[in-house]
């Protein structure tokens, strides 16, 4: 069930990533700083979306033993 | 009114699967390495070609689906559909290109092939 | 000051509920005569495409979305400041009214469908060796043998591209009864049947869905996803490249130009 969960999750951001990435209004033009540059951060969505995953299962894992004290 | 969204779907570990496979989410790194340039050349031209190809192979099907090809033209046309094909694998292979690369997305119409 | 642009609506009203955007700022409406530019105000350049600016942009359109008729914006548009802003709305304000007006009172729904395509092969293969009338080609040369597998190739593909059609077209009819506009994807991938979105009129939110149930339990072979109700990102329709920003800028250097002479004397050139 948890990880069903998980997959919604996925599967409803690459939904919402289909559009506001790739759809809607475009307004181009000198007085635009700055529009998702979607090529460049391909590799950074990858990751972003087994990261996802990674958080959950974090989230989801029992800490045991002693913690350890920072450097 | 509020109109809450959702996405449902009882499966979404194959949906995720087969958005994947297509770049549109997630679209593909551009290689801008100038290297490339001449690989590019290549693809566009190997790109056509194998449109004009697959164009002639399904203009044989059909004509042997309508039965309108004799046996030696089947023959004929056997061989030589053959040596295109081959060809291209030999063209493919030395521009080092795969089948998905040599296509072409012309937008909203789609991919060319 | 940075302005970061959600979305274009049909109203020069201030918002009145309270909405929160990127960074927890405000956002608010930026009129221009009967229409606005939704903003807020943005400091810290976004990081790449993250998760929680991705959803947070998508909240604040669906907020919208409840009020007014919404034009969604790309994600990360970010306008140099005001002034600029309303010479953009200048530029595009008849674009936008229109299709303000067209996708008033309407919402996007998207459906996909996964149909088992190996199947699907696997029945086409058997009909046709089943099928009295089949074409045969003797095989007693290489060259015939590479035209009869070509041509099983070609049967295969003839009838699975039928096959599509068939079911996108019982499909389709079901769903457009309750459409204003739609877009197909036929065969995304083999396995992705249909890849398709729907502008829907309010009112119709509920025919709509129960269309979907009924298609989706009468293929219970198939695979379905529904997603919805969104603003209507893929039917906003914009001339590419509106060359009026770039006119506006040309203009400027030709007023330098000018001045520059001006200050130089008209003889030098």
């Amino acid at each position: 069930m948890h990880d069903v969960a998980i997959k919604s999750k996925e599967v409803t951001l690459l939904e919402v990533l289909d559009r506001v990435l790739n759809k809607g209004v475009v307004v181009s033009g000198d007085i635009v700083i700055s529009v998702a540059d979607v090529d460049l951060i391909y590799l950074g969505l990858k990751v972003l979306l087994s990261s996802v995953e990674t958080m959950e299962q974090l989230r989801a894992a029992p800490i045991t033993g002693p913690m350890q004290e920072p450097k | 009114m509020t109109i809450n969204r959702v996405v449902e779907t009882d499966f979404p570990e194959e949906f995720i699967e087969e958005m994947g496979k297509t770049d549109d989410v997630l679209p593909k790194k551009i290689d801008a390495n100038p290297e490339n340039v001449e690989k590019g050349l290549a693809k566009l031209v190997l790109t056509l070609i194998e449109l004009i190809r697959k164009l002639l192979e399904k203009q044989a099907m059909r004509r042997v689906e309508a039965g309108s090809l004799s046996e030696e033209e089947i023959e004929r046309v056997g061989e030589t559909l053959m040596k295109l094909e081959n060809k291209m694998e030999e063209l493919k292979q030395i521009f080092g290109l795969k089948d998905e690369e040599l296509n072409l997305n012309l937008g909203p119409l789609g991919d060319l092939m | 000051m940075k302005l970061y642009l959600y979305g274009i609506i049909d109203s020069s009203d201030r918002i009145k509920d309270s909405i929160y955007g990127l960074e927890g700022a405000s956002v608010y409406n930026i009129p221009f005569c009967d229409i606005g530019a939704v903003v807020s105000e943005i400091n810290q350049p976004i990081q790449g495409v993250t998760e929680g600016a991705v959803l947070e942009h998508e909240a604040v359109t669906e907020k919208l979305m409840a009020k007014f008729a919404v034009l969604p914006v790309r994600f990360q548009t970010i306008i140099d400041g005001r002034d600029n802003l309303l010479s953009m709305m200048q530029s595009y304000y008849k674009d936008f009214r229109n299709n303000l007006e067209r996708l008033r009172n309407k919402i996007e729904f998207g459906i996909k469908v996964i149909w088992p395509s190996d199947k699907i092969k696997e029945h086409i293969t058997n009909t046709y060796k089943k099928n009295d009338k089949k074409v045969s080609i003797s095989d007693d040369s290489s060259n015939k043998r590479f035209m009869r597998d070509k041509f099983e190739k070609y049967e295969l593909d003839e009838g699975f591209q039928a096959k599509a059609d068939k079911f996108i077209n019982v499909m389709d009819t079901f769903f457009s009864k309750f459409a204003a506009e739609k877009k197909l994807k036929k065969l995304k991938t083999e396995d992705m049947l249909l890849d398709a979105v729907y502008l829907v009129k309010k009112d119709d939110l509920d025919n709509f869905r129960e269309a979907f149930e009924h298609i989706k339990s009468a293929h219970a072979a198939f695979k379905f996803l529904f997603s919805g109700p969104w603003p209507a990102y893929n039917f906003v329709i914009l001339p590419k490249n509106s060359n009026l920003l770039k006119d506006s800028k040309q203009e400027n250097l030709f007023d330098k130009v000018i001045q520059h002479q001006d200050l130089v004397g008209a003889n030098k050139i």
